[in-house]
């Protein structure tokens, strides 16, 4: 009986041993993964009642603050003065369903839970102080404003970047909401108000400007010019694309076919000047080819991350298998790459990604971190955070960028988006037209830089109206590039502090 | 040696009741900046409950292990800590169950002195067993609480019986298995490739397994099917060293949970929250889900004793007491709880492979099983190793009853640990005794 009962003393030492194994996974290597798990409330449980510092924006703008509130369940409730304007940004604050934007990524630092702002002094071990601070973002209130105008009441995002530090400037998207309906205490009237924004069709949380992802369209040919020119199959001059009205890929029966059956072909500046899509679907498939392709729209921010300091950016995609080689040069699905090359097919990229490819061009090739966030400030006024421009990644040598840059201002001066020239800028474009589903609708792009001639371009965007059903076919060249015009214009602008904020 | 084995007991005691009352003053001070108000009157009670336990050993027990009462006082007394510091109104009833629990360990003592009294009992345990099983079915005094059936109300008074039933069937499981266990290693009949006991011997033994299981499936109440079963099996394989019983133990397992997965949604709804809690955190898998943030919250040295955020997690006074404490205490702090445990059961078999009788050695393996595969299995529960089925933290979840027949428990091993010690000094002295009731090798 004694080897038995050693065997069972054996089993139940296992069995403590594998308790040991997953308490440790869970605890020690997968806490950082479950600590940031969206479901994960617990920050928000630590803070719901500490006074949190305000956000603002770069302007000066108030769009967060704590408020006390005698005689309610909760010491105090987050307002956000703006509105639905910066919820986008800012994110809501809610004690039964937690939080999201600025309020979330930065919650701790809002409500003075850090390590270095809890044990910031030896006293502090003793003595409970306010430790709260304020976030100031990088976000202009009246870039913002530019774009809601602008934009309507027509479904898309805007978004404004600073190309040489990666700023975000302005990031609008409708429909939006209101985060004060998900603040306070009044328990049965937020989870009316959520279940109500949940159930929304058009997802009015969503923050599809950096969450949602569209069919780039005729804009990613920007990305495909400047991976032709960085390989070296593409110069100024060479080659010259013939002049058709559809191109054929290898291997393939379907013809991808030219806006309006236009005949183009011609150099580099030429064929983005009319957005010729038979010369870039040409140039995708048998010039640069899958390898460099998929290398190279990496650069640019596609199957991978864009370090954002928002929570749960979207990753844009570019498809990465094309199948066997079956002679030099031409693979099984040749035809997918030559439409992944006019930004059709499996890709899709989001609004956010698209301003970082116009802003990598704008900043001589080199990609900037786009973030919301330049500043974290204790009450004393102690700097705890200062934004730090840093570059993630060079997406093509600045010879690159300035020969696309090229065709990007044709675009404007005698393109598809004239409707972007403004007196005493430089600015370049691109538009994009993609269809959506099987009718006529389509998604309106444009994306695009401006500047002071003679300078590394102030203002990077991208802009997208959603197909409406209702509307058909709209282009990005009639539709968006007057949003973006309207928003560009603004930013463009010095800007000025709000006084009293 | 007798006093030896006490002096240490002593100690460990006062050494526990350090800890305890050191773990009590942090939580105040990190909750309320303040000393516990308490706090001298919070010693006064641990340390006399603990005096109260060692003399009662000293009496009653001279030569017993020295190490289970300190274990059993320090995880009471660190459940409590952790119970005061999440509900004051659960921590008053706690602290009374905790002098209810040390009393039964005492009376327990007094009035067994001699375990092998109890083997002459074991079909009155096997009736008192199932018929605790049965109470909370009974009409006015059954209660159902959280969807089992599983507890009894008398006046203001709930009990849960399976805890009490567990103790009663290890007793008859001993008992019976001393008696047929010879017989029930023959193989005399023939069940397709397996050779089977005739059924006169093993007919008792399915008739108690299989009333005791469906009560509890009946209830609802998982975990202490499970915990049964494990039981049978276990002492079943022990008293016979058939591997076969084993085998057989494993296919109706299997056969059970599938049945049970196709019949019963709730189980069906366990398994499926174990597989993937994510997808319905806001549900089903909210307990799962929040203990999972709760531990990992508390990283490798925990958040700190009080310090922690458990507000959320359902159950966090009784089942989900560990998440609370690998929260608070880290993955270093749960893991000396798990040492603890594992010291428990260390000591529990290793009294059962010194005891001379068959059924000591039976019945402590028994109790050694309930306890240890106890706390495995809600610990694994609510680490998600295995899916969650409800039963309380031996010693450390708040609840009477609980309490008490794990109190009981530990007095019945000190019990067997004592004669098995008294009967080896003995032997000592007059070497020819013992030979007369060496076990036969099994």
């Amino acid at each position: 009986m004694n080897g038995r009962i050693s065997k069972i003393g054996i089993v139940l030492i296992g069995c403590f041993v594998a308790l040991f194994v997953q308490l440790n996974r869970v605890q020690v290597f997968g806490a950082a993964g479950l600590n940031a798990h969206p479901e994960n409330l617990r920050s928000i449980d630590r803070s719901y009642e500490r006074s949190r510092g305000i956000v603002a924006t770069a302007d000066g703008v108030v769009l967060a603050r704590s408020v006390d509130t005698p005689g309610s369940d909760f010491a105090r409730r987050r307002e956000f003065p703006e509105g639905e304007l910066f919820s986008q940004v800012t994110g809501y604050y809610s004690f039964e369903y937690g939080a999201d934007g600025v309020e979330r990524a930065f919650s701790d630092e809002l409500a003075g839970l850090t390590d270095a702002q809890r044990y910031d002094r030896f006293s502090d071990l003793f003595v409970d102080r306010d430790r709260s601070a304020d976030v100031t973002l990088t976000v202009r209130s009246d870039v913002q404003q530019a774009a809601r105008t602008a934009l309507g009441d027509r479904k898309g995002s805007v978004v404004v970047l600073d190309p040489r530090t990666g700023a975000v400037l302005a990031l609008w998207s409708y429909p939006s909401y209101d985060p004060n309906r998900l603040s306070g205490d009044d328990i049965e009237a937020i989870r009316v108000a959520w279940d109500d924004l949940n159930a929304d069709p058009d997802q009015p949380m969503l923050g599809r400007a950096y969450r949602e992802r569209y069919p780039p369209g005729s804009t990613f040919k920007v990305v495909t010019g400047a991976i032709g020119v960085e390989s070296g199959a593409v110069t100024a001059t060479s080659p010259v694309f013939p002049m058709v009205s559809s191109y054929t890929p290898p291997a393939s029966r379907n013809s991808i076919g030219n806006f309006g059956a236009m005949v183009c072909g011609g150099t580099l500046v030429e064929i983005f000047t009319v957005s010729c899509n038979s010369a870039f679907a040409q140039m995708g498939t048998e010039l640069i080819g899958p390898s460099k392709m998929v290398s190279g729209v990496g650069r640019f921010g596609f199957n991978t991350t864009v370090p954002f300091d928002l929570p749960s950016p979207a990753i844009s995609v570019f498809p990465v298998r094309y199948g066997a080689e079956l002679s030099p040069g031409v693979y099984e699905d040749s035809a997918r790459l030559a439409q992944a090359s006019i930004g059709q097919n499996d890709v899709a990229a989001t609004p956010l990604t698209m301003a970082v490819v116009a802003s990598a061009v704008a900043n001589d090739g080199a990609v900037m971190s786009p973030h919301v966030v330049e500043r974290i400030e204790s009450r004393e006024a102690k700097v705890l955070f200062q934004r730090v421009p840093s570059r993630w990644q060079r997406a093509v040598s600045p010879a690159t960028a300035a020969l696309i840059r090229q065709g990007m201002e044709s675009v404007v001066t005698r393109g598809t988006a004239t409707a972007l020239v403004i007196e005493g800028f430089v600015v370049g474009a691109k538009t994009g037209t993609a269809e959506v589903g099987d009718g006529e609708a389509t998604n309106a792009w444009v994306i695009g830089y401006a500047g002071t001639p003679g300078a590394v371009p102030s203002v990077a965007f991208a802009v997208i109206v959603e197909a409406d059903p209702g509307i058909g076919e709209q282009t990005g060249g009639r539709i968006a590039a007057p949003i973006a015009r309207a928003v560009v214009e603004q930013a463009l602008k010095p800007m000025q502090p709000v006084s009293g904020g | 040696m007798v006093r030896a084995r006490r002096r240490a007991e002593l100690g460990l005691l006062l050494l526990a009741a350090l800890i305890v009352t050191g773990a009590y003053a942090l939580a105040s001070l990190s909750r309320a900046a303040a000393l516990p108000h308490d706090l001298g009157w919070f010693v006064g009670v641990v340390v006399g409950l603990f005096v109260v336990g060692h003399l009662a050993v000293r009496r009653l027990a001279s030569d017993a292990d020295p190490l289970l009462l300190p274990l059993a006082g320090l995880l009471n007394g660190l459940g409590f800590v952790f119970i005061a510091r999440m509900n004051a109104d659960l921590a008053a009833a706690q602290a009374l169950w905790s002098l209810v629990g040390m009393a039964g360990f005492v009376v327990t003592l007094g009035l067994i002195r001699r375990a092998r009294s109890l083997e002459s009992y074991r079909y009155s345990f096997a009736a008192l067993g199932i018929g605790l099983l049965l109470l909370p079915s009974l009409p006015v005094i059954g209660r159902e609480i959280n969807g089992a059936q599983i507890w009894i109300s008398v006046g203001p008074m709930s009990f849960q019986p399976a805890e009490a039933a567990k103790l009663a069937l290890a007793a008859f499981l001993a008992g019976y298995l001393v008696d047929k266990r010879e017989l029930l290693a023959l193989s005399s009949r023939r069940l397709g490739p397996l050779y089977l006991p005739d059924p006169r011997h093993l007919g008792p033994l399915l008739v108690a397994w299989g009333v005791s299981l469906l009560v509890m499936v009946n209830q609802k109440d998982l975990g202490s099917s499970l915990l049964f079963f494990t039981l049978f099996v276990v002492l079943v394989w022990v008293a016979t060293g058939r591997a076969a019983y084993l085998v057989l133990g494993g296919l109706l397992f299997g056969a059970g949970a599938f049945g049970a997965y196709q019949l019963f949604g709730h189980v069906r709804d366990r398994v499926s929250i174990w597989l993937d809690p994510w997808s319905v955190a806001k549900g089903a898998g909210y307990q799962v889900v929040e203990a999972a943030f709760a531990m990992a919250d508390g990283g490798l040295t925990g958040t700190g004793l009080g310090l922690g955020n458990s507000g959320r997690i359902p159950a966090r006074e009784t089942d989900f007491i560990f998440a609370v404490v690998a929260e608070e205490l880290g993955s270093v702090g749960a893991t000396a709880v798990l040492l603890a445990y594992l010291l428990v059961i260390g000591c529990g078999l290793r009294i059962a492979l010194q005891a001379e009788y068959p059924f000591e050695k039976l019945f402590a393996t028994g109790l050694t099983t309930l306890l240890g595969f106890q706390a495995f299995v809600i610990i694994a529960g609510v680490t998600r190793v295995l899916p969650l089925t409800g039963v309380t933290l031996p010693f450390m979840s708040f609840g009477g009853s609980s309490l008490l027949a794990n109190y009981v428990l530990i007095a019945l091993l000190v019990r067997i640990s004592d004669e098995t010690a008294k009967r080896r000094a003995v032997g000592r002295e007059d070497p020819q005794r013992s030979v007369g009731v060496a076990e036969v090798s099994a």
